[in-house]
């Protein structure tokens, strides 16, 4: 006991020294306080912030696979008859391309075939033309151009709709390489409340009536936004008539129950001259599945039925989180899916993309929490063997009066302890004060040197597109809180901010994290008074290994 | 001045050793050691219990290198309780060593030291050096930074021992016992002259009332008065309180008034 009595009257006689170490170790408790917290802040980001959020996946085509493969079965299969004029095997590839191309059937048996709770939506769009009483919004008056449109064209518009222009997280491309809009209109059928809330054109509100239903009942039903309805003059409980664009003879009446306006409508006009007036957001129809398919418009009929005009099925998997997405991939494999297509999630693509610099930032806290760790010990090292060896008399003398090596050590290791505790104290309460505004600012700098980047790619290919700048986020439209979930905005802080944008135009929108939550917690502090207690029984190591190499006669025959 | 105790007796005393051990010592005790009186350590004498052997070398020698050169050489020697002990000889002929063997700070190379009996090699000679042995050391050996007071209770608790009254107050007594002041309990070391330090070097090797005391020169420091004043204190302890008192001492006027001399002879004589 009265070691520990003298190692506290040792600690308060040696004032100089003592604050000192008080200090050198605050400053590294307190980089490492910040260090962890920061690790334990992105942690927390990255654990919880898809964990309770839903996410949305879709099963897409890997073309690229395909058409390689495509490839060495052509070159293997026909090396004689084909390969010698060294043209790729065209139809070839054309029909591996067409054969791939998944029924709603096959979407619903991998939802099925899924080990976690999946809930799933689709839309079917397909385009029809304009019939004299009803012509959609344009500006010019030539409403020939989709007509004119070859099916190479729209082949290619269909390639970007489905590679670049992922329309809010409902990927998928139901129909692959064929025309997928033609005509005036797009005339869309969606499976549920939630597929509309996850429409390609955005969200919108209704200004008049409300939205069909989903059953057969509802059958016939449509909304039309409010552009179109005022273009053409319609209200509520008009009906309309369009024609298939294939062939104008054939028409289907619709029932207008709502009109509505999109949210965000500056953004849907993109598409340019080559989409035609369907590509226009004032021209789409949006009606039920059910209508669709008793119109015999749906992607099932139009497969089969090889009518040249065909319907884009966009399907979706809505999953609980995360780890449930990551399951899903897996169990969708086991299930059968060929490996040309993969399963992809925006939302996930969204958040890891937003993470990163959370995740370069973790990497310096790391590095920052190695290198004060090694500094720090190395220091207590070489101050507590000064120490010692100033004190190797006192060794003598204690030992030489009978105390035992051991509480000689002890007696040492308690006083460090005692001045490194106050230290790591001081430190960690510094750093608790320091850790927020610190991580903030620290992240703020990741993230400024990610925009930067960006920004040089943006200056190195002259526009903006298709880089997802900080500017992003202004283009997210609102369906992000009503589509992916509305529990994301009840999330802890720093997941708050990233709450997976779906973009609506052609930018990618990545909101990066731009806060994180590193407070102190028990946890940061447990961790530093263990490491704290690590380092200081490390270095009182060194201190007692050069006790234990004393002997009380040799240091006292120095000294006379 | 008296012979030696070498008995061949068994010992009727209160510690708990076996005197059998001892005995097998007497009669190979060295011709070196020699008493102021002339008789040798070899003479048989047998006057009671209290003169039993408290302390023993039982043919020592040391030599700080294994199998180099021995400083000291089959050396053996009794000291008992009661009696004030002056070691002499010239330098070099292992005086530091023979008190370094004596308080347990060393072990020797070969032969054995007794304590009661017991050989110290193969017991806790922390314990021994901390309870059943006062060290005065010639460099006095006291904590510059601690009290006077400090450096005496740090002592009484490194011993272990329970004490019947505070320990401030026994370190009191024992300044006033070593004739220093009150005030000085709370006098740094640093602040004291070197009779002073002595003085409480002496102070502590009594504050926790071991049977042995062993001084290295404890009167170079000091002038005559006080010199004899620390003899006085001394001989109190070994005829008063029954210590044993071994003192190593240069000086001829300290062997004068010890009741035993143990001469050590140069070894290059022999």
């Amino acid at each position: 006991m009265f070691i520990v009595k003298n190692a506290w009257r040792s600690v308060v006689r040696n004032k100089g020294r003592n604050i000192l170490i008080v200090v050198i170790v605050a400053i590294i408790a307190a980089a490492a306080t910040i260090g962890l917290s920061i690790r334990d802040a992105a942690q927390t980001a990255r654990d919880e912030g898809l964990a309770n959020t839903e996410v949305t996946a879709t099963i897409s085509l890997d073309r690229d696979k395909l058409i390689s493969e495509a490839k060495q079965n052509g070159d293997s299969s026909s090396d004689s008859s084909n390969s010698g004029n060294g043209q790729p095997d065209f139809d070839a590839m054309r029909s591996a391309l067409d054969q791939s191309s998944l029924s709603l059937a096959d979407y619903q048996k991998y939802a099925k075939a899924s080990s976690v709770n999946v809930t799933t939506y689709y839309s079917e769009e397909t385009g029809v033309s304009a019939t004299d009483n009803f012509q959609p919004v344009e500006t010019s008056t030539s409403s020939n151009s989709s007509d004119s449109s070859s099916s190479a064209t729209s082949s290619d518009s269909g390639d970007a709709n489905g590679d670049q222009n992922q329309p809010g997280g409902q990927g998928g491309q139901g129909g692959p390489g064929g025309s997928m809009t033609q005509g005036d209109f797009t005339l869309t059928g969606f499976s549920s409340d939630k597929a509309i809330a996850n429409a390609r054109n955005g969200s919108f509100t209704m200004v008049d009536g409300k939205v069909f239903g989903y059953d057969s009942d509802s059958d016939g039903q449509a909304i039309i936004s409010k552009s179109l309805a005022e273009f053409n003059n319609l209200s509520v409980g008009d009906t309309i008539t369009v024609a298939d664009p294939s062939d104008s003879s054939k028409t289907y009446t619709l029932t207008i129950v709502g009109i509505y306006k999109n949210s965000s409508s500056e953004n849907t006009t993109a598409s340019g001259p080559m989409g035609g007036t369907s590509q226009d957001a004032a021209n789409a129809i949006y009606t039920s599945v059910s209508t669709l398919k008793s119109l015999g418009l749906d992607s099932d009929t139009t497969s089969s039925s090889d009518s040249s005009t065909s319907t884009q099925l966009n399907f979706t998997y809505v999953l609980g989180s995360k780890d449930d997405y990551e399951t899903f991939s897996q169990d969708v494999k086991n299930a059968g899916l060929d490996d040309t297509y993969t399963v992809s999630s925006t939302d996930v693509e969204q958040y890891e993309s937003s993470l990163v610099p959370l995740d370069n930032l973790a990497k310096f806290a790391l590095t920052l929490l190695i290198i004060v760790l090694v500094v720090g010990a190395v220091v207590l090292i070489v101050i507590n063997l000064f120490n010692i060896r100033e004190r190797k008399y006192e060794v003598g003398v204690l030992t030489a009066i009978g105390v035992k090596k051991a509480k000689v050590a002890a007696q040492f290791a308690i006083e460090l302890l005692i001045v490194t505790m106050i230290g790591i104290a001081l430190g960690v309460a510094g750093g608790a004060a320091a850790s927020v505004p610190v991580s903030n600012e620290l992240l703020a700098q990741q993230i400024s040197s990610q925009q930067s980047e960006a920004q040089s790619q943006q200056e190195q290919f002259g526009r903006s597109a298709d880089m997802g700048g900080p500017n992003g986020g202004g283009q997210a439209p609102g369906s992000a809180d009503s589509g992916s979930s509305s529990d994301s905005g009840n999330d802890s802080n720093e997941s708050g901010d990233n709450a997976p944008g779906q973009p609506g135009g052609l930018a990618q929108a990545t909101n990066y994290i731009t806060t994180v939550n590193a407070t102190v917690n028990f946890k940061v502090v447990a961790q530093m008074i263990l490491i704290g207690l690590a380092l200081t029984l490390f270095s009182a190591l060194v201190g007692i290994i050069s006790v234990i190499r004393y002997e009380p006669l040799q240091i006292l025959a120095d000294r006379s | 001045m008296t012979e030696q105790q070498a008995t061949a007796t068994p010992i009727v005393d209160d510690t708990n050793h076996n005197a059998p051990t001892t005995a097998a010592t007497a009669p190979a005790a060295s011709p070196t050691a020699t008493t102021p009186s002339g008789a040798t350590a070899t003479e048989p004498a047998n006057d009671g219990a209290e003169h039993s052997p408290i302390l023993t070398l039982d043919n020592v020698s040391y030599s700080y290198v294994k199998g180099g050169k021995k400083v000291i050489r089959d050396l053996s020697y009794s000291f008992e309780s009661g009696r004030v002990y002056a070691i002499t000889g010239p330098s070099g002929a292992g005086k530091t060593t023979v008190l370094s063997l004596l308080s347990g700070l060393t072990s020797p190379t070969e032969g054995r030291i007794l304590y009661r009996g017991q050989d110290l090699a193969k017991t806790d000679r922390y314990r021994f050096r901390s309870h059943d042995i006062g060290v005065i050391f010639q460099s006095f050996n006291l904590l510059p930074s601690l009290s006077v007071e400090e450096n005496i209770i740090l002592s009484m608790d490194a011993s272990g021992k329970q004490f019947d009254r505070p320990k401030h107050d026994i370190a009191v007594d024992l300044l006033a016992k070593v004739r220093l002041a009150q005030e000085y309990a709370n006098e740094r070391i640093l602040h004291l002259s070197g009779g002073e330090q002595q003085r409480v070097a002496i102070a502590r090797a009594l504050s926790y009332d071991p049977d042995i005391i062993i001084a290295d020169e404890p009167t170079g420091n000091l002038d005559m008065s006080t010199q004899d004043d620390i003899m006085a204190i001394f001989k109190d302890l070994a005829h008063q309180e029954g210590k044993c008192v071994i003192i190593v001492t240069h000086s001829p006027d300290v062997a004068e008034q010890s009741d035993e001399v143990f001469q050590l002879a140069a070894l290059r004589k022999r």
